[in-house]
Formats: structure tokens, sequence, C-alpha cells
């Protein structure tokens, strides 16, 4: 299982997902699909429950209803760090690093979490490959707490990565970086769906949806009101409306 | 169970004269409450000193009237209009003002809070001694007063009475109706955009604080005269009543009330029920220890608004990542390299010198390894984990209680051990223990979990180590081989090295940097696919084992079990004492304790609490203690509060800027999808 998780494709999908806060439903019935292989994005204006959707997609909240299916299994009820060692890895809108540790062990930490035997010389592996993959290596050794905003969404991202994910679900990854480090991001993400990653990101940037994104759903209300091939999407009217209405 | 009851023609008589009797301790209760809500609302903060406050006024009290003789009346103005207000400013302006000034997290505002109530504490055995007094004076005298009925009330109830109402209805119609509470809940409501709109936020929380104080002595000076003056004794009184503020929530003045009222009166209407048999002396703790109870129910349900912030202990981590250092487990306090070896060195030369003491220098020497065990326990839940515990003295006596019951044959079924063990089974039963406090830590952090910790700790105190069930006719007599001091301190230290060397374990390699991680960022812990609440509960489980092996090896190193060594107050010390050092510095904590000791051991009573306190209290001035200094690099300070004393344009403008703000936050919307950064 293992071993399986780091290598086989996985399609993320989640069947009427219902989320309460206090009477208000948050997220009304949402169907959604992330397949191997493709980067599908989340967008809507402020308020529309992108990111509860992804909390119950997570497992950091359970929904009130509808289910979450990892490569066919049901993994609506199980905790949040046990969808990440199956292969259903997120990163946050807040960047969610640890201060008082390197920017080496930030990514270690992630790759370190595989059920079953340690493997410190496969994950030291592991490690490096995530680093590298975001030219991090010059400050491996640094604290975390010592970098800028943008480079500490990257080390996010290597831990995510340093995991083996097979789904991986990004909230705003782009925000806080600069056009080199986007640019970078958008290569490395474009590559990691060539190699059968099944990405889903909520993202602001209307171009950068353009730019990467395979397929989009867009969310008003805690409800979907287009899905579907990006340039369709974002062509439909009653998306420009509620993103215009964003502001 | 076989309740008898009072016989039924007597009954109603009965019951009111134990409401009566129970109002005493309600209404003191219920004061401690509005004193409690009243600070928080204004401060923000929970007064978690106010039990050694009520205390330290109460020996003030004392003080004035029976050895200096003044009139009670003036002696009391003095005391609760002058002293406790002014320690309240005094206190405000010296140590919470800093902290809030710099945006200090929850965790270290209790801290600095802790360390005040260890250097009251301090102070008051350096001034008056260790030991309880009695002769507290009774402002009110002692005729009690005849109601219908032939039953009668104590005058000073009636004061208390007359108190509760007046502060009660005062407080509320100052908030209510004075342009000083519109101000007080703005604050409340949002200290920064308060202070944009003009509010002069210090002002307010210098009265919220001389208000908690002034109330704390109210409270002090109304319980002392039941009770001997014990500077350990009364301050934990005074916090098993905090149950009553977390009821209301810290922010209902009436609940706290009727909560205060309805305690006291429940617990003395409990001595009515008398169980036959084994089950007299638990039902007559709990009828002397409702308090205790509570403070656990009420803290276990209480809710976020007195939790505070999520990953706030990283700043009382001493260690930080250096360059090259490639994270946790450098060697020492000062995060690896040199300062770690020197400390490492250091502390070897402490544990090694009393091999050299002997007679009473040696005796007093035991206890360096003991206590370094159970401020280890601290280190590791604490510094390594994140999760804040003030129970960890609990373990240590429960260690201690059962070594001495294995020793003894006390526990069915097992035959009378030899001391070892007797202790390593003990710590092996106490570990899964843990589990107590590190279950409630799954959900719970910051406060709350801080008050649970506690709640649980007192309550081991409570219904276990005060209890002769559970203490009569307990050896802890040592073997023949380690009846010698220095063959014990060998064994000690050799326990000590086993310790150091799991805490170690701890901290490093992949479970070490699990940890840090679920301490850094509990959700990015968790996205990382850390198994959060696991590794708390391992943290909580590892830290009752070390702290039941040094709360062990204290038993058998006094031959004796004494419940005072195990107070839940010398716990706040021994917390107080690691966070000063550098929460997660296995090192410093060794160093602590050999400080204490020999503290303890050197100077009068009260020397080691008033240095520790002093320390705690400057906590905001010292991130990360004192291990922190040699690496301490330049702190990211948050802006300070602008400062508000503006002229009327400028008042108007802030005015203008604020309501756009909170127009700006009303329609941003909140938890259920943040807008971008």
């Amino acid at each position: 299982m293992t071993t399986a998780a780091t290598t086989a494709t996985a399609r993320l999908t989640a069947r009427g997902i219902v989320y309460r806060y206090g009477g208000i439903e948050a997220v009304a019935g949402v169907d959604l699909l992330a397949p191997p292989g493709r980067i599908t994005a989340l967008i809507g204006p402020n308020g529309a429950g992108k990111s509860t959707l992804f909390d119950c997609l997570a497992g950091t909240v359970r929904p009130d209803a509808g289910r979450v299916l990892l490569g066919g299994r049901d993994v609506t009820r199980l905790a949040a760090h046990r969808r990440v060692r199956l292969g259903l890895a997120r990163t946050f809108q807040q960047i969610a690093v640890f201060p008082t540790l390197s920017v080496a062990d930030n990514v270690r930490v992630g790759a370190e979490q595989h059920r079953g035997r340690p493997d410190p010389r496969a994950a030291a592996e592991r490690t490096a490959r995530a680093l590298g993959l975001f030219g991090l290596q010059d400050v491996a050794a640094e604290p975390a707490a010592e970098q800028p905003t943008g480079v500490l969404r990257l080390v996010e991202l290597a831990r995510a990565l340093a995991g083996g994910p097979r789904v991986l679900l990004l909230d705003e990854p782009a925000a806080g970086l600069d056009t080199a480090q986007t640019a970078r991001l958008v290569t490395v993400l474009r590559g990691l769906a060539d190699r059968g990653m099944a990405l889903l990101l909520v993202e602001h940037d209307a171009e950068l949806v353009a730019e990467l994104a395979d397929s989009v759903y867009a969310l008003a209300d805690g409800r979907l009101v287009a899905g579907g091939p990006t340039r369709t999407v974002l062509a439909d009217p009653r998306v420009t409306r509620a993103w215009r209405g964003a502001g | 169970m076989d309740v008898l009851l009072a016989a039924p023609a007597d009954s109603l008589g009965l019951t009111v004269d134990l409401a009566l009797a129970g109002l005493t301790v309600g209404c003191a209760a219920a004061l401690s409450g509005i004193g409690l809500v009243v600070c928080h609302r204004a401060t923000g903060v929970l007064n978690i000193a106010q039990g050694a406050q009520a205390m330290a006024v109460a020996y003030l009290l004392r003080d004035l009237v029976v050895v200096r003789h003044w009139p009670v009346w003036p002696a009391v103005a003095c005391c609760l209009l002058l002293v406790a207000p002014a320690l309240g400013v005094l206190l405000d302006v010296l140590v919470h003002r800093p902290l809030q000034r710099r945006g200090a997290g929850p965790a270290e505002t209790m801290v600095a809070g802790l360390g005040v109530f260890v250097l009251l504490i301090g102070l008051v055995v350096l001034l008056w001694g260790p030991a309880p007094l009695a002769g507290a004076p009774s402002p009110l005298g002692g005729t009690p007063i005849r109601l219908p009925g032939g039953h009668t009330l104590r005058p000073d109830t009636v004061a208390q009475l007359a108190a509760i109402l007046v502060l009660g209805l005062g407080v509320t119609a100052v908030t209510r109706w004075t342009g000083f509470g519109l101000r007080l809940r703005a604050v409340v409501d949002d200290r920064r955009l308060a202070a944009l709109a003009g509010v002069d936020a210090d002002r307010l929380s210098a009265a919220g604080w001389a208000f908690g104080t002034f109330t704390a002595g109210l409270v002090g000076v109304t319980l002392a005269p039941y009770l001997l003056l014990d500077p350990y004794g009364l301050p934990l009184l005074v916090m098993e009543t905090m149950a009553v503020a977390v009821a209301a929530r810290l922010r209902s003045i009436p609940v706290a009330v009727a909560t205060g009222l309805g305690l006291g009166v429940a617990q003395a209407e409990l001595t009515r029920l008398r169980p036959s048999g084994q089950l007299l002396p638990l039902v007559q703790a709990v009828q002397s220890n409702l308090f205790v109870i509570a403070l656990l129910v009420t803290a276990l349900l209480a809710g976020p608004h007195i939790t505070g912030g999520s990953h706030d202990l990283a700043p009382l981590a001493a260690r930080r990542a250096r360059p090259g250092g490639g994270g946790p487990g450098g060697g020492g306090p000062g995060g690896g390299g040199r300062g770690g070896r020197v400390a490492g060195a250091v502390c070897l030369v402490l544990l090694l010198l009393p091999l050299g003491f002997r007679g009473n220098d040696l005796r007093s020497a035991l206890l360096v390894p003991a206590l370094a065990l159970v401020l280890l326990s601290v280190v590791v839940v604490t510094g390594y984990g994140g999760q804040i515990s003030l129970g960890q003295a609990g373990y240590a006596g429960l260690g201690a209680l059962g070594t001495g019951l294995l020793m003894s044959g006390r526990i069915p079924g097992v035959p009378p051990l030899p001391a070892l063990p007797a202790l390593l089974l003990a710590v092996l039963a106490t570990a899964p223990l843990g589990l107590l406090t590190g279950w409630p830590a799954i959900r719970r952090r910051g406060l709350a979990l801080a008050l649970v910790t506690f709640a649980v700790g007192t309550a081991m105190s409570r219904f276990v180590f005060q209890q002769p069930y559970a203490t009569t006719g307990l050896t802890l007599d040592r073997p023949a081989l380690l009846s010698g001091d220095r063959a014990f301190y060998l064994t000690e230290l050799l326990l000590l090295g086993l310790g150091l060397l799991t805490v170690r374990a701890l901290h490093r390699g992949r479970t070490g940097r699990a940890l840090t991680a679920v301490r850094d960022h509990e959700a990015g812990a968790t996205a990382a696919g850390v198994d959060v609440p696991g590794l708390k509960l391992l943290a909580f489980v590892a830290g009752a084992a070390l702290a039941a092996l040094g709360g062990g090896l204290m038993g058998l190193a006094g031959r004796a079990f004494d419940p005072a060594a195990f107070d839940p107050v010398r716990g706040l010390l021994w917390f107080a004492a690691v966070v000063v050092a550098g929460a997660d510095s296995a090192l410093g904590a060794v160093l602590v304790a050999a400080l204490l000791t020999g503290l303890d051991a050197g100077t009068t009573a009260g020397v080691s609490a008033v240095a520790v306190g002093a320390l705690a209290v400057a906590i905001g001035r010292l991130p990360g203690g004192l291990a922190a200094l040699p690496a301490r690099r330049p702190r990211a300070t948050a802006p300070p509060l602008p400062a508000s004393r503006l002229s009327p344009a400028g008042r108007r403008v802030r005015a203008l800027v604020a309501a756009r703000l909170a127009d700006e936050r009303r329609h941003r919307p909140s938890r259920a999808d943040g807008g971008p950064p």
C-alpha cells in the first residue's frame, strides 16, 4: 500500500459535500472531480465556500453530508493525517511552516510520515529531491523563521511533495510569490501533472488559472455555478459576473 | 450506595443551616468570579495570580492588625483600597503592558501571570515565613445575626453578600450606561480597533487590573478568618474558585455569582451524605473539594473563548534551528555549539560535586537528580510538545505514592517489593495516567489546557495525596544497599542519565522533528502527515513517566511520602522555573533543579520562589528564557499600539478610520472563506 501510494495515480472525487456553519450552508452539495494528470482549479468570490470545501476534502473538517473518495477509497471519515499518508497532500492559504526547524527539516518532516518501517535513506532522498525541485538547496540549513514569504510558500509546497502525494490540494499557491518564483511554480506544477499527479487549486488570479488549469469549477454561495474546460468556464457570463462582483 | 440522610423532621432546618454556612465560601467564590470576569473584560487576560494576590493582601492585613496593632477598619481600608489596587496598577505597568505592546501570545502572558503568582508567594514566605499563621482578623467580629426560625447568619457573610450586590450591580451599571463602559466594551471587542478609535486602552487595562487585585484582596480578607493563613493553601483555594469565572465564560457576572453561591451551598449540603464503609473517605473528599471538580469540569467544557492562540508556545522555546545546525537536538540550551557544551560541562560538575559532600549537604543534594527528572517532564510536554501542563507535580506524587504502596504491599495481589522494582513498576503504572492530561490536550490548547491540567494535578493532590486512606502506613525505606546517601545519589545519577537519554531520543530524529512540528504549527504538522494526537499523547505519557520517576526518587530520598512536596502550587513554581530556563532545554532543567535545591538548602525559604517569579515576570523581555540568551537574535516585534492622547480632530479621523475598518471587516466573510491575504 505505501509503496503503491508513491507511484500510482489516483483521482479525488467529492460527492454531494454539505457543510453548515450555524444554520448557513457554507458548502451546499458540491460534486467535484480532480483527475490524475490534470490541474483543476476552484474559483469563486470571497465567501463562496472554497476554503471550506478544501477543508472538507483535506479532512480538517468533517462534512455534514457527502463523501470524499481518493482513488475509489472512501476517506470521508479518515483523519486528516491519515489522508495525507494515503497520498492526499495540501498547502494552506496562510503559510504553515515550522519556524524553529530548518528549511530542510521542514521538508523532511513531510518525507518521514510514511506508514510502516521508517526508512531514513529514502526519506533523505525524497527531501533532497523536493528541495531541489524548488531550488531550496542553498537555504536548506537555514532556520525557516528567517525566510521571506515567497521562500516559505515553496518550503511548504516542497514539504507536501516530499510525502509523495497522488493528489495535491493547493490553496492560493502563488500568493506572495514574485514573478520569477511564480514562473518556477507554474513549471513545477505542470511537470507534476504531466507525471500523473492530480492537482486541485484554489486561486484568485484569473491569469494564473487561465495559464495553468485544464478545467475549472466556479463556486458561488456554496454551490457550483459552472464547471468544465477552463476556457469555457472563464468565458461563462455567470462566472465573470461573480468574479467581477468579488472586486 | 448506602446513604443515610438526617431525619426528615429537621431536614428543612438543616438544609437552611447548611445553605447559610455554605454561603461564606460561596460568597468568596462569587467575589473571585466577579474580579476575574471584570479584569478579563478590561484587559483580555485571566488574572491567574489572583490567589497569590488574595493571600498577600490577607497576610498584610494580619500584619497590620495583629503585629502592628492598627485598628481593624483603617487597616482594611489601607489594604483593600490602597495597597491592592496599587499592586494591580503596578502589575499592569511593569508586567502586562509590555507584553501587550509586543503582541505576546497567551502562553507568554500566562507564564508572566504565573511569575507574579510565584513571586508573591516567595515574598510572603520571605516576610512572614512558610509556617501557617493563625489569627487573621475578621473585620466584622463574630456575633451571629439571628434569623427567623432559629437560624443564624454570620455578619461577614452579610457583608460579603452586600459587596457582591454592590460590585455586581455597580459593574453592570458602569458597563451599560457610562462612556467608560462603552469604551470598555469597545476594547474587549477589538483592542486595536478601539485604540484606533481613540480609546485609551492602557488606562482601561490599568483600571481592570486595579479592580482585579482589589477583589482578590477582598476574597483573601474574607476567607482568611476561616482558615489558617498559609502561603500555599490559601492561593490554591482561591485558584480553585476560578471554576466560577470559567463557568461564566469569563464574561457574565450574574452567571459567575450564581455559580459561586451555588457551588458554596452545594458543597455545604453535600456534608449530609454519609455513606458507610469504603466510600466514606472519597465522599468526604468531594464534600470539601467540590470546587476542584467544578474547575475540572468547567475547564473541560470551556469553549474557544478561553483557549487562546494555536501555536503560541514557540516563543517559549529557546532553541532555534541554526545555520548548519540541522534542526533540533544540537547539544545544549544555547541551541548547540559551544554554549551547549559549556552548559553540559557545568551540569556535569554540579551533579558530581555532591559526591564529595557529607551529612546534611549530601542529603539535600539527593533532591537534585529527582527534581531534575520532574522538570524534564515539563521540558518534554511543554518545551518539545508545545502543550502547557501545570499538573506534572501530580504525576510526581503518583510516582512517590505508587512506590510507597508497592513497597508496603498495599496493592492487593502484589507482595511487598524492594525499592527499585517498586519504583520502576510505579513509573510504568503512572505513565498511562499521562492520558488523563494528554487526552484533553488533543482538542484543547492555551489557557483551557492550562486549567484542565492544573485541575487534574490539584484533584490528584486533594483526592489522593492528602487522604489518609491512600497514605497511612507507607514505607519508603531504602534497601540496605542504597541506605547510604552516596550510593543512593549514584543510583539517582544513573536514572537521571537514563532520563536524559530518553528525552534526547524524543528530541532527535524523526520523532523529534515531528514533535517540533506539532509544537510549531499543528495544522501544518497534520498536513505533513504527522499523527498530531498520537504525538501529543506520547509527550504526555513520557512526561508522566519522567515525573513519576523523579517523584519516586524524591520519596525514597526522604524515606517518606510527603503530600506537601507534590502540592499543585509547587508544580506551578516548577513549570515557571523550566520556562525561565528555556522550556525546551533539557540541560537548563537540570541546572534549574540544582539551583532551586541549592537556594532552598542554602538560603531562607522563599528566595528560590522570588528568583523564579522575578525571572518569569520578566519573560516578556526574555523570550526563550535564559537558555536563549547566547543565541539571541533580534526579534521582529509587533508595532506598539499607537499612543492615544489625540487632539479632537485626530480623534475624529481615527473614528472615521475605525468605522471604515469595522465596515470592511463586516463585509469580509470571516471563517467560511478568507479573502486574499
